[in-house]
């Protein structure tokens, strides 16, 4: 799920950018005000653990294909939700920055797309109402079904809204033709099972670390196992999932084909979804029917306004002479190749 | 070689390259950042169908890579990721949009085509700049540029900290993974059974892993402060370089460089 | 320099780690702690550190080892510890060296120029600017030590400084050991390096003191050691045959 720059106009990142950072200096004045200075080591050495966790190979039984982890749910069972965030935002970081998985200025979308619904949404509306909830009855056994409910539901909604974020994003910076409603019907039920393969993972490691040490899972009470009632805001939040996973089930049956797409991408996980430590969902376009209103939205948000461009009479300013200069900038940098090449070989030699 | 192995050293490679030098590691890493994030948005900025006007784009990078003595192979193998991507969002728009907008010969170009190669030429545009960053600058200094901007404090600590510990973590799940697959030969991946615990075993002795790291800490008096290497001075030539970039920019952004170039050639 | 009195510490309640420990160690001292695992040998050393807390008095310098005296205690006290990636956490050896000088309100250029003493004294220069996470244990080993050095600790705490290193690195290690002037509390499985490096001994078995003397007193009684579930030095197992 990780964009491209390529895939956003400097409009679109640069908003992003300021979403995501919002919401990261949100989350640094609360860590702030509970001033736990031990949790900035936990910080790091989870977050290490889960970048280097995205690429564990899960085989799903009877597939023969593999799944993965992203770990936005994780990180807030674990950490709660603002350490959670921060430390998917280095996770991001770094995969950008060493990896070149994502973008410099895709980052911000990349974070809120990733982070910022695993573990805001993920946690405030799927985690805490569910584990202080008392569905399933009271005792150890309905608190670990509670977990595997809160890790499947919390993965599939925040990777729903991830998928859909990522198509909303590339839409409005007008980079392909394909419509707004197909993407949507592409992305939104590949992430339906993507998601439920999450959620499975995600619900063993949580159960795991519950049965050996269930101090350190956020809203998980070891000792009592606490009855609130249900609050008016958990039936509110437990409708908005409902609603989720309801929408996310009809644009599953709406897709053209649904079939053929999830599995290519699962068969292919060697080679394609595993590699790029689960990006390649995102391969199909963007753009609206609305396509028109995209390319005018991003004439007004361009970086620079485009009165360059009055003498081109194509749409593509591509001209014949155009091509010829295109070739000639090739040779150009051709021409700094051989150059550079050049003054270190008689660098060496001196 | 397992994944985790190859992660690892792909993180030693850019650890190796950041180090040389070159007058491009020589630069203030804040001007190279500036440079970077406006040569990204320049880029960005250019309209789906203008392919000839960002094609001279690709003399930064290149003259980049010649300056700093950074091999185009180790950048390259990174676009395994990002092309895909990119190309499979830029294959739709043929099927959608064929207008023709120029005739090359008998051969019809359609405006699908154009904005598919622009899109393409982004994508790996971007990936050589914000490559070029790293590999000519350690993340330490990277951090310290980020200071400068006043990114928070806790951020970059928690960068560079979870920095120091990807290559452990890494490590240790890469040997592993390694110790899975010799007792579970023929299987492509962990198996339903140990979901959990391979995963949970090394997030439990993390846990005690962060504490005695938190007590090193403690021991050398830590106190909610984290001191880093001294932020190098931003010399003239580093305010240099910036404007220069930026204007270079501006100027392949606003003057249609390939047009007249071709022009002097074809009328 | 340090004394415990009356010691006794529990993780668990009725499942005691240690057990009314009393011992004094004097300024100048190296002191090797040994044991079987499960003895309580880290648990002494994390009980005079603060780290944890237990019954009894802990006095360091003369003064309690208590939460508000825990800054001016660990100021005297440098803990090598057993894994140097947890102990060495910044990304460059030398901010790594910085840190504590740092912590302890020196100016950067006294801390530098610290940091730069103790790199020649253990001959580890061209350290210096190395990543922390792209050095050979050997040398993560020698810069940790480094990095206590830097702290100008009153006493030494080692961990197990030598395990997992190759014999050359080992013996540079010890070597190191035995050159450093400060009191020395080192706890290892590693009984010929406890004997190259230090003059007194403590055996430790299910959380009391059952032995202590001189080294040469200690890691020669075979029975001694074989009853408490240790081994003969193997520099001194042909002697004996």
């Amino acid at each position: 799920m990780h964009m491209a720059d390529a895939l956003l106009a400097p409009a679109v990142a640069a908003t992003m950018y300021v979403a995501s950072g919002t919401a990261a200096g949100i989350s640094i004045h609360k860590l702030k005000q509970d001033d736990e200075p031990q949790k900035l080591p936990v910080m790091a050495v989870t977050a290490a653990l889960v970048f280097a966790g995205q690429m564990i190979n899960y085989t799903i039984p009877g597939t023969g294909s593999s799944g993965h982890m992203c770990g936005g749910m994780l990180l807030s069972a674990l950490l709660g939700p603002q350490a959670g965030f921060l430390s998917m935002i280095v996770i991001l970081a770094i995969q950008c920055l060493f990896f070149a998985d994502g973008g410099l200025m895709a980052l911000g979308a990349n974070i809120w797309n990733m982070a910022f619904y695993g573990c805001f949404v993920g946690y405030y509306l799927i985690w805490r109402p569910i584990m202080r909830s008392n569905w399933f009855g009271e005792g150890k056994s309905a608190q670990r079904t509670r977990i595997i409910a809160a890790s499947i539901i919390g993965c599939i909604v925040t990777l729903q809204l991830g998928a859909f974020s990522v198509v909303l994003e590339t839409s409005l910076s007008g980079i392909t033709e394909l419509p707004f409603g197909a993407f949507v019907a592409l992305m939104q039920p590949i992430h339906l099972a993507i998601g439920l393969v999450e959620g499975l993972i995600t619900s063993a490691v949580l159960l795991f670390v519950y049965e050996s040490r269930p101090e350190l899972l956020q809203c998980v009470n070891p000792e009592e196992s606490e009855t609130s009632k249900r609050s008016l805001k958990t039936v509110v939040a437990i409708l908005a999932v409902v609603a989720l996973v309801v929408g996310g089930g009809l644009s599953l049956l709406a897709s053209s084909n649904p079939d053929g797409l999830e599995w290519a991408l699962f068969g292919n996980a060697e080679e394609g979804y595993a590699e790029n430590m689960g990006l390649d969902e995102d391969n199909f376009g963007v753009s609206s029917k609305a396509a028109d209103t995209a390319g005018a939205i991003q004439e007004k948000t361009s970086f620079l306004p485009d009165y360059a461009f009055a003498d081109n009479d194509t749409p593509a300013g591509t001209t014949v002479s155009g091509i010829v200069g295109a070739a000639m900038v090739a040779g150009i940098a051709v021409l700094i190749c051989v150059a550079g090449g050049f003054f270190r070989k008689k660098k060496k030699a001196a | 070689m397992n994944k985790m192995q190859k992660a690892i050293r792909e993180l030693a490679e850019m650890d190796e390259m950041a180090v040389r030098s070159s007058p491009v590691h020589a630069l203030h890493p804040l001007s190279k950042l500036i440079a970077t994030v406006i040569y990204i948005l320049v880029t960005l900025s250019f309209d789906k169908y203008d392919l000839s006007g960002l094609v001279p784009m690709v003399l930064w990078p290149v003259l980049l890579f010649q300056l700093s003595g950074i091999e185009v192979r180790s950048c390259f193998y990174k676009l395994r990721i990002v092309l895909p991507l990119v190309m499979a969002v830029g294959l739709f728009n043929p099927f959608f949009d064929k207008t023709v907008v120029l005739q090359l010969g008998s051969l019809p170009v359609t405006g699908g085509v154009i904005s598919m190669l622009t899109l393409m030429l982004k994508g790996v545009f971007c990936l050589m700049a914000s490559f070029l960053l790293m590999a000519t600058t350690p993340i330490d200094n990277l951090c310290a540029a980020l200071r400068m901007l006043h990114v928070p404090k806790l951020l970059v600590t928690l960068l560079l900290l979870t920095y120091r510990y990807v290559g452990v973590m890494t490590e240790e799940l890469a040997v592993m993974t390694d110790a899975y697959h010799l007792r579970a030969p023929g299987q492509k991946g962990i198996h339903i059974s140990a979901w959990g615990s391979f995963l949970g075993q090394l997030l439990l002795r993390s846990m005690d892993r962060a504490q005695e790291l938190y007590s090193s800490m403690l021991l050398r008096g830590y106190h909610q402060h984290f001191h880093y290497a001294d932020i190098p001075p931003f010399r003239t030539r580093d305010a240099l370089y910036m404007a220069g970039c930026a204007l270079f920019f501006l100027l392949l952004r606003c003057v249609r460089i390939a047009q007249i170039l071709g022009g002097t050639l074809v009328r | 320099m340090i004394e415990f009195q009356h010691v006794s510490f529990a993780y668990e309640k009725n499942v005691p780690v240690l057990k009314d420990l009393s011992f004094r160690i004097d300024t100048g001292e190296a002191v090797g702690l040994i044991g079987a695992n499960g003895a309580g040998k880290s648990t002494v050393m994390k009980l005079l550190l603060g780290l944890l807390e237990g019954e009894g008095k802990i006095l360091v310098d003369g003064t309690e080892v208590r939460r508000d005296t825990l800054p001016e205690i660990r100021r005297k006290l440098g803990f090598v510890l057993q894994n140097s990636d947890n102990q060495m956490f910044m990304p460059t050896v030398y901010e790594d060296m910085m840190f504590a000088p740092l912590n302890y309100m020196l100016s950067r250029r006294e801390a530098e120029a610290r940091v730069d003493a103790v790199l020649k004294r253990l001959h580890l220069e061209d350290l210096k600017h190395r990543y922390n996470h792209r050095i050979s244990g050997g040398e993560k080993r020698m810069a940790a030590i480094a990095t206590i050095l830097a702290m100008e600790p009153e006493v030494i705490l080692m961990d197990e400084p030598t395990s997992a290193l190759d014999p050359y690195n080992r013996r540079i290690v010890i070597d190191t050991i035995r050159e450093l002037e400060q009191t020395k509390l080192i706890t290892s499985h590693d009984l010929d390096m406890i004997l190259d490096t230090c003059n007194r001994v403590i055996l430790l078995s299910d959380g009391r003191i059952v032995a202590d003397g001189t080294a040469e007193d200690i890691l020669h009684d075979r029975a001694l050691l074989e009853k408490h579930r240790m081994e003969l030095p193997l520099s001194l197992m042909g002697r004996q045959e």
